[in-house]
């Protein structure tokens, strides 16, 4: 066969990118929405983390002289109806927002996880009884089961709490914050793990019956060494876009219940409970209600580009 | 002839036997496979879908899914029993002595895998090379296999090569470490004719380089007939017959080999004559007859054939012609 060589004709190109994420990265600068989303969520995680600290006014401070102000150049969304200043409170719910997704996903991913992984792999009897776990959970109707839950335990944990104060006087014991987090975050978790628990299941089931599984197996290489190369990088791109779109979905889901009163408690700024007071008044001072649903808004459409964006740079067969 | 060629074996498969766990308890697929490879030998391994050639391969590696298992026989390869070694021992063997060539170059690959990648793998975890070295390893192999511009098809996806292409990165994989013996599993069954060609004359040529064994397994007698030295015909299981390649096509002696041959299409066949083919379907594992397995559909069939399993045994005459039928001198006069 005498093949050209290509090296000699071909013109030096940049230097090509060397593993799948270099890659991934590659491709999703390409892509302009993924980009745009990836840039908000960039300035939404940045304002999660630094934007309580840069803001001018504290959340919670209260000016009774400028109550319900429309937004100005001291205000920049104006203030609510206790005259604090909204946009801090917008940044503070970012705050909240992030906390309230990533913990959330996280717990929720881990669960499906590890579930999914085993009865993907394991198999009968764990199979089925992982998956009727599945269905039962998301058989019942997601915010009837947070608002259960909400009503059962808050009260016993409050109690328990106070015992707890008088018994040790640890001031710990007095931050009821804690105590509405752990619920909200525990009670959402326990709604947003079945599809993660499914969509780990259908990939391990499908990728270890595939012949390149077989194919690695021939090679000599060791079964931890096909998880990390084989299974996981293949069953990674779907569970990738799954995270990033459950992230907008969770801060979604928390703006719910904050709205019907079982989320994040006042004072504590969150975006659903601030679209939930704004929406009273909403006739009169629209921007209580814009400011904090434009962000929540902008926050789930950004995940979601991100996550398409995502599936496309860790897909390789998939772009063009 | 090939120098290389002695008659100590590499590989020597005994009475292995594999079964499947079904519904209706264990079924036999593979019965009792006598099998070897001589050192610098190619072996054809025959048998129409189903017959077990693919799990007897998968069965030497210990590659079987959960429910498939090897219940007896043995299997040595350079002296070593590959049955019952250890898994440790077993991965060195594995992609490190014995190189597989899968059927599908299109599923056999990992897709998110750059193809210099995967070359690489075996090399750096057998040889324990270092990235740069497997590299180069890894143009050299592309160039063996006669991939163009090797430098450049390190950074392709699987998906960016054609399947022909694929195939030979396949090779490429299978050949990494210098294996003493290679195993192809129908590796041109998923081609098309001109690119088989390619592929059979590209592993003759690498044989004849590399001073290794193969094993080719295939369903295309005609595919393999330049290319290797001895054949093994299996049939429900079993090996029928086995033979150095010119003495099986001028003088079969097992009725299944006679009419596998008679079924390859010739241009001098008339124009409108049917296409010959041997009647009635394999058995299914599980339900299989009380004699020999071919009995059912032998046209030269006596009592004796229903009633016990014929032996694999040496023919008169021809000492590494071997047969497991009670008529071969029947089979050889209508021949």
């Amino acid at each position: 066969m005498s093949a050209i060589p290509l090296s000699t004709i071909e013109a030096t190109q940049e230097e090509p990118p060397v593993n799948l994420w270099r890659d991934a990265w590659y491709r999703l600068k390409r892509n302009k929405l993924a980009l745009f989303g990836l840039v908000v969520v960039l300035i939404l995680g940045f304002t999660a983390i630094f934007g309580p600290y840069l803001t001018p006014y504290d959340y919670l401070t209260q000016d009774l002289q400028a109550r319900n102000a429309v937004p100005s150049l001291h205000h920049l969304f104006g203030t609510d109806d206790l005259g604090r200043d909204v946009f801090s409170r917008v940044v503070f719910g970012t705050r909240t927002a992030f906390l309230v997704a990533i913990v959330v996903t996280f717990i929720a991913v881990a669960i499906g996880l590890v579930l999914g992984a085993i009865a993907g792999f394991f198999g009968n009897p764990f199979d089925s009884a992982i998956m009727w776990l599945t269905d039962v959970t998301m058989s019942v109707p997601n915010l009837l089961l947070v608002v259960v839950i909400n009503a059962s335990l808050k009260t016993p944990i409050a109690k328990w709490m106070e015992a707890q104060y008088m018994a040790t006087l640890n001031p710990f014991y007095r931050q009821t914050i804690w105590v509405d987090f752990f619920l909200v975050f525990g009670s959402m978790a326990l709604i947003s793990w079945p599809p993660y628990a499914r969509l780990v299941r259908a990939q391990v089931l499908s990728i270890r019956s595939r012949p390149y599984i077989t194919a690695a197996q021939a090679l000599g290489l060791s079964n931890w060494v096909i998880m990390k190369r084989y299974v996981v990088p293949n069953a990674l791109g779907p569970l990738i876009v799954s995270v990033s779109a459950g992230l907008g979905t969770a801060m979604v889901l928390e703006s719910a219940f904050s709205f019907l009163g079982v989320g994040v408690n006042p004072p504590t700024p969150s975006w659903g409970n601030m679209i939930s007071d704004g929406l009273r008044v909403w006739q009169h001072y629209p921007h209580l209600l814009a400011a904090p649903a434009a962000v929540l808004g902008l926050a789930s459409v950004a995940f979601s580009f991100l996550g398409d964006g995502l599936n496309d740079a860790l897909n390789p067969r998939g772009s063009k | 002839m090939n120098t290389t060629k002695s008659n100590e074996r590499l590989l020597d498969v005994r009475g292995l036997t594999v079964e499947i766990d079904g519904r209706n308890g264990p079924a036999v697929v593979v019965d009792g496979i006598d099998l070897y490879v001589n050192k610098g030998e190619t072996l054809g391994v025959v048998g129409e879908s189903g017959c077990g050639k693919s799990l007897t391969m998968l069965s030497l590696m210990r590659l079987l899914p959960n429910k498939i298992k090897v219940t007896k026989g043995s299997a040595s390869f350079d002296g070593n029993d590959l049955q019952k070694m250890s898994n440790k021992e077993l991965r060195k063997v594995r992609g490190g002595d014995i190189g597989f060539v899968f059927q599908d170059p299109m599923t056999s690959l990992n897709p998110v895998m750059r193809i210099g990648d995967q070359i690489c793998e075996p090399l750096i975890y057998h040889r324990k090379m270092s990235k740069a070295q497997a590299r180069q390893r890894a143009v050299e192999l592309l160039r063996l296999v006669g991939i163009p511009g090797p430098e450049e098809r390190l950074q392709a996806y699987p998906h960016e090569l054609s399947g022909g292409m694929r195939q030979r990165v396949m090779i490429a994989i299978g050949l990494a470490c210098n294996p003493k013996l290679l195993i192809a599993d129908e590796p041109t069954t998923a081609l098309d004719v001109t690119i088989q060609a390619q592929i059979v004359d590209l592993v003759k040529d690498l044989r004849a380089k590399l001073g290794m064994s193969v094993v080719w397994i295939t369903h295309d007698l005609a595919l393999i007939a330049g290319l290797v030295d001895r054949v093994a015909v299996l049939y429900a299981g079993t090996v029928v017959e086995d033979a150095p390649v010119d003495e099986l096509y001028s003088r079969p002696s097992h009725p299944y080999t006679r009419g596998l041959l008679a079924s390859i299409p010739k241009l001098s066949d008339a124009p409108a004559s049917r296409l010959s083919s041997i009647g009635g379907t394999p058995p299914e594992p599980g339900r299989r007859p009380k004699g020999c397995p071919f009995a059912p559909r032998c046209p030269l069939a006596e009592p004796v054939c229903h009633e016990r399993v014929p032996k694999l045994e040496p023919l008169a005459g021809a000492g590494n012609h071997r047969a497991a039928c009670f008529v071969v001198q029947k089979v050889q006069e209508a021949a």
